[in-house]
């Protein structure tokens, strides 16, 4: 990257020898040119030495045997397509871990926006004692850490002395022998659900909230006065003028849910035990961190990477769109 | 009629709030009682304690060679700072070159910003471990602080856009007027106003940084480097169904995050707003 810094920077100065009658306003421009590339050289930098270097040697591994021998020997051995072979044949993939992923990510962006959408409007017609507690109530969620949330649920619904056993069994629903909620994978998802969209609404709703608070009131009014009702003037008024933030929380949302790590992982059986609940992200972990099959991981994760760029393709069409109006 | 409905709107008002505000507090609210119940053997149990201890705190900070749960929170103050701090500082350079200026290759710059943003940190996981392998780097707090203060980067510049967009650039203007350099226009007219950008980016790259668990997961097998997301899982290994330990811990890895959020509260979307809807 410090590359194309730097001949982007020659690039927009090019610096004609013979043009040297006005020397003190050329450089000064040739400094005014530079300096926002400058100012960009050290997070450039950072970003392309961690996050876009990494991309690529990821990928270049997805084509290559490297395991535990090949990190001895220090020779990992190419072996074209093989890896994606390997993790796109079979039943595995489309049976178990796709559905987990995409299901799991649609049904939490829906869960999340909807929520938060709801609560933003609960918000705006609440007066500021009890709006106070909700954001209050809602910035606690927010702030309760993903590692700590998931234990909370999983204490929640132990299968051995969890809340819910025992509240069911005290009111006779659930029998002397329980329900190990963990193990199924509806169920399982269902509680990694609820995990979510807890954690993550609080962020919609208080940016919905924010934005909605912009909105002039007398388009509100005007409305009213030709007999629109409340949905109506929700979807003529507050969505259209609200899209672009509509539209950034929805891209960040299936961006993290697509994604989510922890909060499957640190459940019962998450970690491996169980494989029915595994999705792209912690199987392509377990497949190369944990069994050292490092090739067949990285390709299960150059798999989840072309996903999410497919979706960030996508919205950021929605957002340039939105930027041009605007 | 239309009083009958503004009761009836009124209360199902009431019932939704009461509604949004157990969901959203209930786990929140099971953690503490079960952390301080001297009998937390069972959930029911615990949800309204009645033998309260501390000894489920002691017993956390106290466990382990490693010295629990003192040694993994200061492990993860020293990373938080770092990427605090080193967050800020890039951040703010990124964005004041992405709002002040109109450059050549400015669209793709903020579009790179925008895509690197989606990369999951599963996938870079992979090669970051055996980099960090290759630099003998694991179990190295300044290792896992630099991959943090990469991922934390994109989102801030692009958070903090929103509130150097915001800074009028009349004021800038009357800087140059007043005879001062471009760094001394920087240093006395922008910084001061970007503040509460700032302490929105400190907040974000906090938590991030307080919390992680992938990479904390694997970079870190000493228990002594530990961070409090991994060091939570060592210790729900180590004291399997010690329920009170574990949510002990867990409260004392959370009332840092809340007390970050509920000081930069009005900050943290105001720039995501901003810099969409404008």
């Amino acid at each position: 990257m410090e590359d194309v810094t730097a001949t982007a920077g020659v690039r927009t100065a090019p610096a004609p020898a013979g043009d040297a009658r006005r020397p003190v306003r050329r450089t000064r421009s040739l400094t005014a040119r530079l300096r926002p590339w400058l100012l960009l050289a050290a997070p450039l930098a950072v970003i392309a030495a961690l996050l876009l270097y990494p991309i690529v040697r990821v990928t270049y591994l997805s084509f290559q045997r490297y395991g535990l021998k090949e990190i001895i020997s220090g020779h990992p051995s190419f072996v074209g397509l093989d890896n994606y072979r390997e993790a796109l044949s079979g039943s595995y993939l489309w049976r178990t871990v796709l559905p987990n992923t995409v299901l799991f990510a649609v049904v939490a962006v829906v869960g999340t926006i909807v929520l938060g959408t709801l609560v933003a409007l609960l918000l705006q017609s609440l007066g500021p004692k009890a709006r106070a507690a909700v954001i209050a109530a809602a910035l606690v969620a927010w702030a309760l850490p993903a590692v700590t949330g998931t234990y909370v649920w999983v204490w929640i619904f132990d299968p051995d002395s969890g809340l819910v056993r025992r509240t069911l069994q005290n009111a006779g629903l659930l029998g002397p022998d329980g329900y190990n909620w963990f193990t199924d994978r509806l169920s399982f998802y269902g509680i990694a659900e609820l995990n979510v969209i807890h954690h993550s609404y609080p962020f919609v709703a208080i940016t919905l909230f924010a934005g909605l608070t912009t909105i002039p009131q007398e388009l509100h009014e005007a409305a009213r006065i030709d007999g629109a009702n409340a949905w109506q003037r929700f979807w003529q008024i507050t969505v259209p003028v609200l899209r672009p933030v509509f539209a950034v929380v929805t891209v960040l949302s299936t961006i993290w849910d697509f994604k989510v790590f922890t909060q499957i992982y640190l459940m019962p059986g998450g970690s491996g035990s169980n494989p029915d609940v595994l999705n792209l992200g912690v199987w392509s972990y377990m497949k190369a961190i944990n069994q050292n099959q490092y090739g067949l991981g990285a390709a299960i994760a150059v798999l989840l990477t072309l996903v999410l760029l497919a979706i960030t393709a996508v919205y950021l069409r929605v957002l340039f769109k939105e930027d041009e109006i605007a | 009629m239309s009083a009958r409905t503004s009761v009836w709107a009124k209360a199902g008002k009431y019932a939704a709030t009461a509604a949004v505000l157990l969901f959203t507090l209930f786990p929140v609210y099971f953690m503490l009682p079960t952390a301080f119940n001297g009998r937390a053997s069972s959930g029911t149990d615990s949800l309204f304690p009645t033998h309260l201890t501390l000894s489920h705190f002691s017993r956390a900070l106290s466990s382990g060679e490693s010295g629990g749960f003192g040694r993994y929170m200061v492990n993860s103050a020293i990373v938080t700072v770092i990427v605090v701090v080193a967050t800020c500082v890039l951040a703010l350079l990124g964005a004041v070159a992405m709002t002040r200026f109109r450059f050549r290759l400015r669209t793709t710059v903020l579009v790179l910003i925008l895509v690197v943003q989606m990369l999951p940190a599963e996938a870079l996981v992979i090669p970051l471990f055996l980099q960090m392998k290759d630099l003998r780097m694991l179990n190295s707090l300044l290792g896992l602080a630099i991959v943090y203060i990469a991922f934390a980067l994109p989102f801030a510049i692009w958070n903090l856009r929103g509130f150097v967009a915001a800074v009028p650039v009349e004021l800038e203007e009357a800087a140059y007027l007043d005879g001062c350099s471009w760094w001394r226009m920087f240093r006395s007219v922008l910084l001061p106003l970007v503040v509460p950008g700032l302490i929105a980016t400190s907040a974000f790259s906090f938590v991030l940084a307080w919390e992680e668990f992938t990479f904390a997961l694997t970079f870190l097998n000493d228990p002594g480097r530990m961070t409090v997301g991994v060091g939570l899982a060592e210790f729900l290994g180590r004291n399997t169904n010690d329920w009170g330990g574990l949510m002990a811990a867990s409260t004392l890895v959370t009332i840092p995050v809340v007390v970050v959020f509920v000081l930069a509260q009005r900050r943290l979307t105001v720039g995501l707003v901003a810099g969409a809807v404008k």
